[in-house]
């Protein structure tokens, strides 16, 4: 046992600690996290306070009395708490089981604005073009113009208030319609402020048409609200929120995870099994521990290395999804099934790879005996879509009990949307254990056998009758 | 408690791989505490049977007991295991490598370094403890090979192929090492083509050709069996050498009917008197024979050497000589060979 573990250990050091390994397998989820912890940093940031004033020629003589009611500070800022709270209605259909937190955050973050906007009204008549060129056209002018430059110009036309003097429609029959208001800004305006002002001004003239009407604002306002839907999945379990995204991405995404570390550590330990091989220095192990020991040995030591990548990886995801608040989709025992599927896939292909490296002298060699486990390996990954798809058709729940797929079939049948029928996880989970002691017994015979066989590497018949052998 | 007799017992063990029979009915005692060489020739079943001995492979017939154990696999930590094919990882530090050896074969964390600091020392290798394998040179790596095979202090050394790729400088640091391992009362085998090595450090030797054995026995026992029969002669006048010369008929001659001798060769500027008898007295009688024929400039015993035993088994097509056979070993001067001498040169 503790030469067991001497080897497990100095298998999984010797993977880790190479710059490839530390490089291409760590840094970029290290990375990734840190763009995510910094966002909020990033995000916190105060918006740029906007001073300034805004120009009004109220030509229809109607918007004038209303607009001040709508220019206070209280009200930008009801009008921007009123959007932000729609944007988390929004967001919250899209994923109704996010938690109110850091999305909304998110949300309020890129809709807060700091403006200390005055409104000055000008003459009815006075002329537009005289009046635009004073909107501050630059930050210098800004300056020369001192704090409180004019950034913005305003011009209402009778014709969008009052109906009756609006330019006659060109074709005949048409309904007539409101003019358009003028809005004139300075190309430093903030996006959010210029949308402050525009909708303030939208408001002042809706509340003037109504006004003019003789229409009560406040009962058509509320008879108005966007109407909304809210979808339901009705299943066996009872009803839930439905969430395309993440029906679709989890079990991808758990799936994909599944098999990258199955398949760069099983890699690893092909090559690893190779070199200890073709090095010579396997004859030097044999007569310090028996072939069993070290190829089970290796496999626990990539086995570590394999669940290294899964904690990283899958430890960035999950914290991505805590972050987005996601992560009630995810249900603590698909983390338990995952992680009885990550070992038994892992020993079926981490068996072929020991069985394979030790019947080669060269990786070259080892292409052809791959190709059987590459088709195995491949399935999954083409097949996931439609398997996702229907999770519980004959082929989907044929897979599942099939090694060395059914790992990788499980979890993403588990981690789907539709229930997998309770009793097929057991007897899937059974299967691939007694397949995983089958395929160790029969990698121990070739592992025995191979590597100390140099020379023409062998073929599939071959290794099957070194399995066969005593 | 009495020590076991016996490092090494090998019964009636048979393995073969395929059709080829590599070990064929062995049978080999090695006692405690000797210091065996192991010679054969290339394909003769040498490394094969140091496998079976190390359980690495299994015979297919026959019991081989190690340290009275039944198997090498029950007592693997008592036994130091260099193998031909020898290697280190190539990306790994030699510090490292010899500590992960030493910890392999169940020495404990702090021991094993401090082992390997100890015998990278004693080696000359303290410079390279944090170089990474590959840096070595292959003499180096060598070193480091023998050390990683004895650093557990095991009871049983087994070194295939020793020698091999080693310069003059470091045999002899390998001959000390295995000479100072045997002192310490250790058992080692070791298999060689150096047959030199072999008569200089063992005090045993069996062969093996074709899977079967074919020579076991002490150094002094094989001496006392290659008891030398040829006596070299070179005539001081070596007209005599020459067939065509009348005086070469009559130098034969002269020989040839000295007491004892069987017959009479000539090779290069020698003579070689094949004798029937061990040669008490015949230097004499010979450079006598000699003296009217204008005198002996030179006149030894010619000892047999290992080298000479090992090509006679070989070309008797691998079979045990009997003891009739290795004496004409030694009578026949077509087997001289300018190489070691039986014994040394002390």
């Amino acid at each position: 046992m503790n030469k067991l573990m001497q080897v497990a250990i100095r298998e999984f050091l010797a993977t880790v600690l190479t710059k490839a390994f530390l490089l291409g397998i760590l840094i970029p989820p290290v990375i990734m996290g840190g763009v995510i912890a910094l966002m909020p940093l990033l995000m916190n940031q105060k918006p740029p306070r906007t001073e300034g004033r805004v120009a009004l020629i109220d030509q229809s003589g109607l918007v004038g009395p209303l607009i001040d009611a709508e220019f206070t500070p209280e009200k930008f800022n009801e009008a921007a708490r009123e959007k932000i709270e729609e944007s988390q209605k929004v967001a919250k259909q899209l994923a109704p089981q996010t938690r109110p937190g850091p999305m909304n955050m998110a949300v309020e973050q890129a809709l807060r604005t700091d403006s200390q906007l005055t409104l000055e009204k000008l003459d009815a008549g006075a002329g537009v073009d005289d009046e635009k060129s004073r909107i501050s056209t630059s930050r210098r002018r800004d300056e020369i113009q001192g704090t409180n430059p004019r950034l913005a110009l305003v011009v209402i036309p009778k014709g969008a208030v009052d109906l009756a003097a609006a330019p006659k429609p060109t074709d005949a029959g048409a309904a007539p319609e409101f003019q358009p208001f003028d809005m004139f800004v300075a190309p430093t305006l903030d996006i959010e402020v210029k949308n402050q002002v525009e909708n303030a001004v939208e408001r002042a003239i809706t509340n003037a048409r109504l006004r003019n009407a003789g229409m009560d604002q406040s009962v058509v306002r509320q008879l108005t609200r966007p109407v909304r839907s809210n979808s339901i999945t009705v299943t066996d379990q009872g009803e839930r929120k439905s969430n395309d995204a993440a029906k679709m991405f989890i079990p991808a995404a758990f799936m994909f995870l599944l098999w990258m570390s199955v398949f760069t550590s099983g890699q690893s330990l092909l090559s690893s099994t190779i070199e200890e091989k073709s090095s010579r220095v396997m004859e030097v192990l044999l007569s310090a521990a028996s072939p069993m020991q070290i190829m089970v040995g290796k496999i626990l030591g990539q086995m570590g290395v394999g669940l290294l990548m899964l904690g990283v990886y899958g430890g960035a995801g999950i914290a991505a999804l805590i972050y987005f608040a996601l992560d009630q989709n995810i249900d603590p025992m698909n983390i338990l099934y995952f992680a009885v599927y990550f070992v038994i896939a892992f020993f079926l292909i981490a068996c072929m790879m020991s069985a394979i490296g030790s019947a080669v002298s060269e990786l070259r060699e080892a292409q052809t005996l791959m190709t059987p486990v590459m088709l195995v390996l491949i399935i999954p990954m083409v097949l996931w879509m439609p398997i996702l798809r229907n999770p519980n058709s004959v082929f989907a729940q044929v897979c599942s009990f099939v090694p060395p797929v059914s790992p990788f079939v499980m979890v993403l049948r588990i981690a789907g949307s539709e229930p997998v029928p309770f009793w097929q996880i057991p007897v899937s989970m059974a299967i691939g254990i007694v397949s995983v002691f089958v395929a160790a017994w029969a990698a121990s015979k070739i592992f025995r056998i191979g590597v100390l066989m140099y020379g023409k590497p062998p073929n599939l018949r071959t290794l099957l009758s070194w399995v066969r052998a005593a | 408690m009495q020590p076991p007799a016996a490092a090494i017992r090998i019964r009636g063990v048979t393995k073969t791989f395929g059709p080829k029979v590599a070990v064929r009915d062995l049978d080999l005692e090695i006692p405690m505490g000797s210091l065996c060489g192991f010679i054969g020739p290339n394909g003769a079943g040498k490394t094969t049977t140091i496998r079976m001995i190390m359980s690495i492979i299994f015979p297919d017939r026959g019991e081989i007991s190690v340290l009275d154990k039944p198997s090498a696999l029950d007592s693997k930590d008592r036994i130091g295991y260099l193998p031909e094919e020898r290697g280190l990882y190539r990306k790994m530090r030699v510090l490292a490598f010899l500590t992960y050896i030493a910890r392999l074969k169940g020495v404990d964390a702090g021991d094993a370094r401090r082992r390997a600091l100890l015998w990278l020392d004693r080696v000359g290798l303290k410079d390279s403890a944090k170089k990474k394998c590959e840096e070595l040179s292959k003499g180096m790596q060598q070193k480091v090979q023998f050390v990683a095979a004895i650093i557990h202090e095991p009871d049983l050394i087994i070194l295939d192929e020793v020698f091999s790729g080693l310069d003059p400088l470091n045999r002899i640091l390998m001959r000390q090492l295995i000479q100072e391992q045997h002192g310490q009362g250790r058992t080692i085998i070791f298999s060689t083509h150096a047959m030199y090595e072999a008569e200089q450090l063992c005090d045993r030797i069996f062969m093996i050709d074709r899977g079967v054995k074919v020579l076991d026995s002490t150094i002094s026992d094989i001496r006392r069996r290659f008891d030398p029969r040829t006596v070299v002669v070179e005539p001081l006048d070596h007209l005599l050498l020459k067939p065509e010369n009348p005086v070469h008929a009559r130098a034969v001659h002269a020989l040839q009917t000295l007491p004892g001798v069987h017959r009479v060769v000539h090779s290069g500027s020698d003579f070689h008197v094949g004798l029937d008898t061990p040669p008490k007295g015949v230097m004499t009688e010979i450079m006598r024979a000699m003296d009217p024929l204008g005198g002996v400039r030179r006149i030894e015993l010619k000892q047999t050497t290992l080298e000479e035993v090992f090509i006679a088994i070989v070309q008797a097509g691998g079979r045990e000589l009997s003891d009739a056979e290795l004496a004409s070993l030694s009578a026949n001067g077509a087997l001289s060979h300018s190489g070691s001498r039986m014994g040394g040169e002390s």
